[in-house]
């Protein structure tokens, strides 16, 4: 396909407005493809460069984008970034620099959907002193071949977001829709392969073969994730339940077959070289070929140091051995994912718990089943007094499920409301906090992955994280109007507040109350933040009643 | 295959020729001397190179490829004396280039060719007007111009005949004319063409310092510049694509 018809089919569905016309044209071209396109169709439809399990990515700032949009377009960089404040888009302001391009070309290939993932790989690829110069390079490379809607998507892509209003959802839907396949099973095969990409190409092949995918050593899988509830409830619920203490760490996943090993985030970054440490430990301990699933805690004179000392440890990119002794890092294994060639997630917990006895020898974390609420409460005080943040309840008979937040696994821990927020944009500090971002808006996601602003957080920042946090964002800034800061989203801040309450000052409709900075939620993807309809729940939950008062307002 | 030997000098306006444009390229080597053509990254300017055998004070080379770093080539030269001859040799497996002076032994990293891009096939022109000028006086006139504006246009009045270059900046503007007593015009036919003086500077530093240059040009069409280094046994041609201004 040519990037120029990929185009053209995102600039339709931009105006779609419904999300079922959205799957159905999509659907409808997914089967036009070739099975090198379709993967890549898949991903980039979403904003998505690589696949979700890989750890790539290109590693560019708009700051170098609009170094190359000037660059072809005959430009200043100056004019640039005036036109992208103006639009407050940067992918409309590249549209209207090519449109207005006086400088001509030699030559201009037209560029192929596959043309365009490769250049990206090679971005990806380069690393070192010279790479900023050799990603300036392919991205000129890239918009000198673009025609002007071209340039609106490609620099929407690079910047990982194209503003479409393609979820994940709608492309699930779109496959099996596409290849007469279930939505059941389409979700179940990218749970274990974490590319929909992949699984589009599957579909597509042999619909049949969705059902056999395996999960793979080297292709994280996205982790299970819990919800929040009591042991009365799930005692209720359940009856018997195993309970592990749960633990102010970092959740890691631990791959190794063949020799090789790996360690990945909870964002599935390749953490291995920042944790050798961990990765000795368990290496030393396992037996044979397994994918993990486990939380590290940092230990110092015996106690679990918070979560933020784990998180600086794996920051770090250098010096990493000058730090392995200050703070003695442990890793507490509670699944088994896959051993030996074997998958394992289908299996029930208390199978895998055999399983995960068999293959280590320590770093196993504890684990007692029961259904007499006064125990597992004991076991809950336990939890606290030794210093980690609660406990986690488990349906001994359920599978492991990738990436689902479910019923199967539940977190008891002393109530803090807290919430994590997409940071999308800043503002400049005054006085103290003069060429700082002082203010920071926050954003949740909707079911389609668009972004809506909740609140502006500037309490609970002391001087040394204002420091940590304008490096963060310099190089994230799309945009400037003013005082205003418009950031290309990425990072994520957990923010506590007192309450949520209705807004109109805000596009989601709610904001938070006296909000204030926690800290940076570097272990979470951009896909974790909060979603809007949960925003909703806390809101009913807090005794807010169900009215439709102020959407009627907003409607008028 | 490649050893040989080349004076400083030479080797400097080989190597400023091609970085005008690029900063790596795929030099094709051969029994009778390198060629080399490459555009720039945003495929708005090309060069075309051949420097023969004779160019070399020895020579003795069989048909390859490699994939020259010409920004490292340049930060070498550097470190070269003037007349000071440089040994070049290619390594066995062709993957590394010695570059030798003085009791300097340097070896340099070659680039892997498939990741340079391919060779241009450069585009069909008519362009009807040739002018012949020398280096030094297109060199001053991208100068001057450049003190006011970011584009120049090239123009041939066929009836004068005259060759004029004018920039227009927001305040002021320049214009040069030159008549028959100035320039050779080999082709006369009417002219007229806007370029971007980004690209003639780096151009200009290299076209300074030739005797006589060869502009070929048309109406709304790229310009060509060509003209010769290490004194005729190498020939370069320069093309740039107009900047076309809607009014």
């Amino acid at each position: 396909m040519l990037f120029s018809e990929f185009a053209l089919w995102c600039e339709k569905i931009e105006e779609l407005a419904s999300r079922l016309e959205m799957r159905d044209l999509i659907a409808e071209l997914l089967p036009g493809l070739t099975a090198e396109d379709l993967p890549i169709f898949v991903r980039f439809i979403r904003g998505l460069i690589f696949p979700d399990w890989s750890s790539a990515h290109l590693g560019i700032g708009p700051n170098l984008l609009y170094d190359a949009v000037a660059y072809v377009a005959g430009r200043k960089r100056n004019d640039v970034i005036s036109l992208v404040n103006r639009t407050g888009d940067a992918g409309t302001a590249v549209e209207f620099l090519l449109k207005e391009k006086t400088q001509t070309s030699l030559f201009a290939e037209e560029l192929t959907l596959g043309d365009v993932y490769a250049t990206f790989i090679r971005m990806a690829d380069t690393a070192g002193s010279k790479s900023q110069k050799e990603k300036l390079r392919n991205a000129r490379l890239l918009y000198s071949n673009a025609s002007p809607l071209e340039g609106r998507y490609l620099t929407r892509l690079m910047l990982e977001e194209l503003r479409i209003g393609v979820g994940e959802g709608s492309v699930r839907d779109a496959i099996a829709v596409a290849f007469s396949v279930s939505p059941d099973s389409v979700n179940r095969a990218h749970q274990v392969m974490n590319d929909l990409g992949e699984v589009a190409k599957i579909a597509s092949i042999d619909p049949d073969a969705l059902l056999n995918v395996k999960i793979e050593p080297f292709r994280p899988v996205k982790m299970m994730l819990a919800q929040a509830g009591s042991i009365e409830e799930m005692v209720a619920v359940s009856g018997e339940v195993c309970a592990e203490y749960k633990y102010d760490g970092s959740r890691f996943q631990f791959h190794s077959s063949g020799g090789r090993i790996a360690i990945y985030s909870r964002r599935l970054e390749d953490l291995t070289a920042a944790l050798p440490d961990i990765a000795d430990q368990l290496k030393e301990a396992v037996s044979g070929d397994v994918i993990l699933d486990g939380e590290v805690v940092a230990i110092e004179n015996g106690k679990p140091m918070p979560f933020q000392t784990v998180l600086r440890r794996i920051r770090r990119k250098h010096d990493v051995s000058a730090h392995v002794d200050q703070i003695r890092m442990v890793p507490f294994v509670f699944d088994i994912l896959y051993r030996d060639g074997v998958g394992l997630i289908d299996l029930s917990l208390s199978e895998r718990r055999i399983h995960l006895e068999s293959v280590m020898s320590g770093y196993i974390a504890p684990q007692i089943k029961s259904e007499n609420p006064d125990e597992l409460r004991e076991f809950y005080h336990a939890a606290l007094q030794e210093g980690h943040e609660g406990i986690m309840l488990k349906v001994p008979g359920s599978p492991y499920i990738p990436g689902n937040r479910g019923k199967h696994w539940v977190k008891c821990k002393p109530e803090v409301e807290t919430i994590d927020l997409a940071v999308i944009g800043g503002e400049w500090g005054e006085g103290r906090r003069a060429h700082h971002f002082g203010s920071f808006l926050l954003a949740c996601q909707d079911d389609q992955g668009t972004l809506h602003p909740v609140s502006r957080v500037a309490t609970g920042i002391n001087d040394e994280m204002l420091g940590i946090l304008y490096d963060l964002f310099k190089d994230r800034v799309i945009s400037t109007t003013g005082k205003e800061v418009v950031f290309e989203p990425g990072i994520i801040f957990e923010v506590g507040y007192s309450e949520i309450q209705k807004s109109q000052n805000y596009a989601s409709g709610y904001a938070l109350r006296f909000p204030r900075f926690i800290r940076i939620r570097d272990d979470k993807r951009m896909d974790e933040i909060e979603m809007l309809a949960q925003i909703q729940e806390r809101y009913l939950r807090s005794g807010h009643p169900q009215d439709s008062g102020m959407q009627q307002e907003k409607e008028q | 295959m490649l050893k040989a030997t080349i004076d400083a000098d030479t080797f400097r306006e080989l190597i400023d020729a091609i970085s005008a444009l690029v900063g790596e390229c795929r030099l094709h080597v051969s029994e009778s001397g390198i060629a080399t053509r490459a555009v720039d990254t945003s495929n708005v300017a090309m060069i075309s190179l051949e420097l023969d055998a004779a160019a070399f004070q020895t020579y003795s080379a069989t048909q390859t490829e490699i994939g020259l770093d010409i920004a490292k080539m340049k930060n070498i030269l550097g470190m070269v004396g003037k007349n000071d001859p440089i040994d070049l040799e290619l390594d066995a497996e062709g993957r590394k280039l010695s570059v030798s002076f003085k009791s300097y032994r340097y070896s340099i990293s070659l680039l892997d060719t498939k990741t340079i891009r391919k060779d241009p096939n450069p585009p069909t022109l008519n362009l009807p007007a040739v002018v012949k000028v020398t280096g030094e006086v297109l060199n001053n006139a991208i100068k001057a111009a450049s003190v006011v504006s970011d584009k120049i246009a090239f123009k041939i009045d066929p009836t004068k005949p005259a060759f004029t270059m004018i920039a227009e900046g927001d305040t002021d503007n320049i214009k040069l004319e030159l008549g028959k007593d100035e320039i050779e015009f080999v082709q006369v036919a009417e002219a007229r063409s806007l370029f971007s003086l980004d690209y003639l500077k780096d151009m200009g530093k290299v076209i300074g310092r030739s005797n006589l240059i060869e502009i070929q040009l048309g109406i709304d069409h790229p310009v060509q510049f060509l003209f010769t280094i290490a004194q005729d046994s190498g020939r370069v041609t320069y093309l740039l694509a107009p900047r076309i201004e809607a009014d």
